[in-house]
């Protein structure tokens, strides 16, 4: 019944995403990657894919360049398909750019709080962030002006209210205040599309696995990026998402943990990710040395999360009558523009033996 | 050559000659040792510090591209620009270096030693949601690569230190050799004393010419002669009143017992006779 | 000596730098901004839009103004835009170190300090 007059509004959008996935680099075009001796032959090699964008680079350009091309690409398809969509959808494509949003905010806090010219910093800030009113928050001389005018002018507003004063954005570390914001926007995002009448169904199913996974992924990064902080348990408690997977008894335990085995306990009820902890060999005592060197087949678990996360964003494709392809196809165009800065990293700085430690789903 | 050089402009007298003596001879001594020094520190620089000041450079090529990449992997995994918000969250510096003293042929030369300020951690929680492994790893590479340029620098200030260390020696080396030494050998041979005897005198003009104890020697020779030359015209005047005192008192005899002719003989005779044996007796040089 | 007074209480390094070098730099914890108003950072992002010169005044600051650093790191690149200010700097503190970027390899032949080892043999 879902789908009956899902064309109507969004079936366009839809189709366009999935002509945007086929221009995709497959594995083909990655081992071609792979072989090039320059800058310029990645270049070329990119060239049926990103055509246009990338003409206008200096010969030999440097990685974040391109990348920063590659980045636009994405950005000006991502604002076509926002220009075409309507209803829900919108609201759908809106919600993937306050991620981005949040990061820029973040950056602007930094940037008050330090009294720099703000205005400096807008170029800085990731385009898909962009919305209308982000220059206001450049007139903000105190973080108390700026606190303001979040609440006033930003879609954040909500974000920020709930649990953040701005004696906090004054007081707390920014990443606290960043993941603070990062798990409200989860939550908002989550109960967004499981109440939202037009996605139940598939988008309800897909984006609800999709975002239980983000908030398990990054309830368990929290953990273990904390050992050896000064962030303390109850402070760590209160940025994990509250849905997911593991809650609430794993982010219990999570929230318990002191030591890497700790959340490799936490997390053994679920297969999948008991499976990445065994295969980067923390959960066997291996300590943060697991994590320092990094295991031999050069997979991190890092690496582990985002290869589930291009498989999981994979199979949004196989679902019908949801704009949740839209969410897969970013970040499965994000991790192309992560491989490509990669491959081409490697072979600026000329260090070949480690250049196959990309993440290709196709 | 040794008129281009000039000498010391001390009085000629014995004493400053024994000072410029043992001048010379100190000079001879420093100049040995400080050239010693000057080829120890050389062969120090060649041998250690070039050698290590290459291989370290060497090194941090390798280091720096090894960090380098670390980084490249930071933004890999955080898919992002991290850049900005580590400049900003920089305040304290938790990687520190200490100077220390390592002592090479008497020249004190610094030795940075690194050491880390546990206590201050300004990124502890950057890359908290995602990324913060690889970039406590990056950290750790970055680390170490700071440690190999601190050593460097060592190294290189070491290096520095030392070049001016050597060109100051080796200035003085040149000094000691090319200037000091020819002037006060210069100044000895101007000042030397020649004994009195004119053959021997006679038998060196270089020094003999220059010499300035053998002009004072002169100059006393011609005094004490003028002096005796006085002395012996005073002599002769006295002489001179004794003999006519005696000549009045020979006439005051001769008018009372002998004849008068016989008198004036005996005087003209004994009169140079005297002269000549008071020379004789006076000259004593 | 003299210099023994001096640097003793040197104890930061300094950074002028492209971005990625300084940040990796950074996340070493060399980082440091003095206290006060004043505040003064210990380190210079330089981009193809930084002036030559507010990168020589950084250097000048670094070397001549400030008594609480050790070592100077700068990027060979950037060394090059004030090669003379570079050279013609020899006091033995700070201590001035080349290094190389992510973009612009180590070039020992542009390295002032190895200049001066290859005159000192002759070479």
């Amino acid at each position: 019944m879902e789908g009956l007059f899902f064309n109507v509004n969004a079936g366009y959008v839809e189709g366009i995403v999935r002509g945007y996935r086929n221009s995709l680099l497959t594995g083909q075009n990655y081992s071609n990657l792979t072989q090039c001796e320059t800058i310029d032959d990645v270049k070329l090699q990119l060239g049926p894919s990103y055509g246009d964008f990338l003409a206008a680079l200096p010969p030999n350009p440097s990685t974040s360049a391109l990348a920063g091309k590659m980045t636009d690409k994405l950005v000006a398809e991502f604002r076509y398909l926002i220009a075409q969509s309507t209803g829900s959808t919108a609201k759908f494509l809106e919600y993937l750019t306050y991620g981005y949003m949040i990061d820029n905010i973040a950056l602007l806090i930094t940037g008050t709080l330090h009294e720099r010219d703000t205005r400096e910093l807008l170029e800085r800030c990731h385009p898909l962030g962009w919305f209308e009113t982000l220059p206001v928050l450049c007139v903000a001389t105190n973080i108390e002006e700026l606190y303001n005018s979040v609440l006033i002018e930003t879609p954040l507003a909500a974000y920020f209210k709930s649990s953040l004063s701005h004696q906090d954005l004054d007081e707390l570390n920014i990443e606290i205040v960043r993941n603070t914001l990062f798990k409200n926007y989860l939550e908002d995002f989550y109960n967004f599309v499981n109440t939202h009448p037009d996605f139940a169904g598939p988008t309800q199913d897909v984006m609800s696995e999709i975002l239980q996974f983000e908030a398990d992924r990054r309830s368990i990064n929290i953990t273990l990026n904390s050992f050896g902080t000064d962030l303390l348990r109850p402070e760590r408690r209160k940025l994990y998402p509250e849905f997911g997977k593991l809650y609430p008894e794993g982010t219990l335990m999570l929230s318990r943990a002191e030591d890497v085995e700790g959340v490799a306990l936490a997390v053994s009820a679920n297969a999948d990710y008991k499976s990445f902890f065994d295969a980067v060999g923390l959960s066997q005592g291996g300590g943060m040395g697991g994590m320092g060197g990094g295991p031999a087949d050069g997979k991190s678990l890092e690496d582990l999360f985002y290869q589930k996360e291009m498989e999981m964003s994979k199979l949004v494709f196989t679902r019908q009558f949801t704009p949740a392809v839209v969410y897969g196809w970013m970040k499965l165009k994000e991790q192309e523009i992560r491989n490509v800065t990669w491959i081409s990293e490697c072979i600026a700085q000329n260090q070949k033996e480690r250049i196959g430690n990309f993440i290709s789903v196709f | 050559m040794s008129g281009a050089v000039g000498r010391e402009p001390v009085f000629p007298t014995r004493q400053s000659l024994g000072i410029m003596k043992s001048k010379l001879k100190g000079a001879e001594i420093g100049h040995s040792l400080l050239k010693r020094k000057s080829e120890a520190l050389t062969k120090y620089v060649r041998a250690e510090i070039t050698r290590r000041i290459d291989e370290a450079k060497q090194k941090m090529g390798r280091v720096m591209q090894i960090a380098a990449f670390s980084l490249a992997e930071v933004s890999y995994a955080v898919g992002g620009d991290i850049g900005y918000q580590i400049q900003e969250s920089a305040k304290q510096a938790r990687f520190r270096v200490r100077a220390k003293h390592e002592n090479v042929s008497g020249v004190f030369l610094p030795q940075f030693e690194s050491h880390t300020e546990t206590a201050i951690n300004d990124f502890g929680l950057t890359g908290l949601g995602k990324g913060g492994q690889q970039i406590q790893r990056c950290r750790e590479t970055y680390a170490r690569a700071v440690e190999t340029l601190v050593e460097l620098a060592s190294l290189q200030t070491a290096f520095l230190i030392l070049d001016e260390v050597i060109k100051v020696v080796n200035r003085r080396v040149n000094a000691i050799e090319h200037v000091i030494i020819p002037r006060t050998e210069n100044t000895i041979k101007c000042l030397y004393y020649h004994p009195p005897s004119p053959d021997v005198a006679h038998s060196n003009p270089n020094t003999d010419i220059n010499s300035e104890l053998d002009e004072l020697d002169r100059e006393e020779f011609y005094r004490l002669k003028k002096v005796s030359g006085k002395k012996q015209r005073d002599v002769a005047e006295a002489d001179a009143e004794i003999l006519a005192a005696r000549q009045k008192a020979a006439e005051k005899e001769a008018a009372n017992n002998t004849p008068a002719v016989a008198a004036p003989s005996t005087g003209d005779t004994d009169a140079p006779d005297v002269l000549g044996e008071q020379e004789d007796n006076d000259v004593i040089f | 000596m003299a210099a023994a007074a001096t640097y003793k209480d040197r104890q930061f390094l300094a950074v002028i730098g492209d971005e990625d070098s300084v940040t990796g730099l950074l996340l070493a914890g060399i980082g440091h901004v003095t206290d006060g108003p004043d505040s003064q950072r210990n380190f210079l992002v330089v981009d193809g839009k930084t002036e030559t010169s507010e990168i020589e005044k950084t250097f000048q600051s670094f070397t001549q103004e400030r008594k609480d650093i050790a070592i100077v790191l700068i990027n060979q690149h950037i060394a090059e835009r004030i090669r003379h200010t570079v050279d013609t700097f020899a006091d033995p503190f700070p201590a001035i170190l080349e290094i190389p970027s992510k973009d612009h390899p180590y070039d020992p032949e542009k390295d002032s300090v190895l200049k001066r080892v290859r005159r000192l043999f002759g070479e």
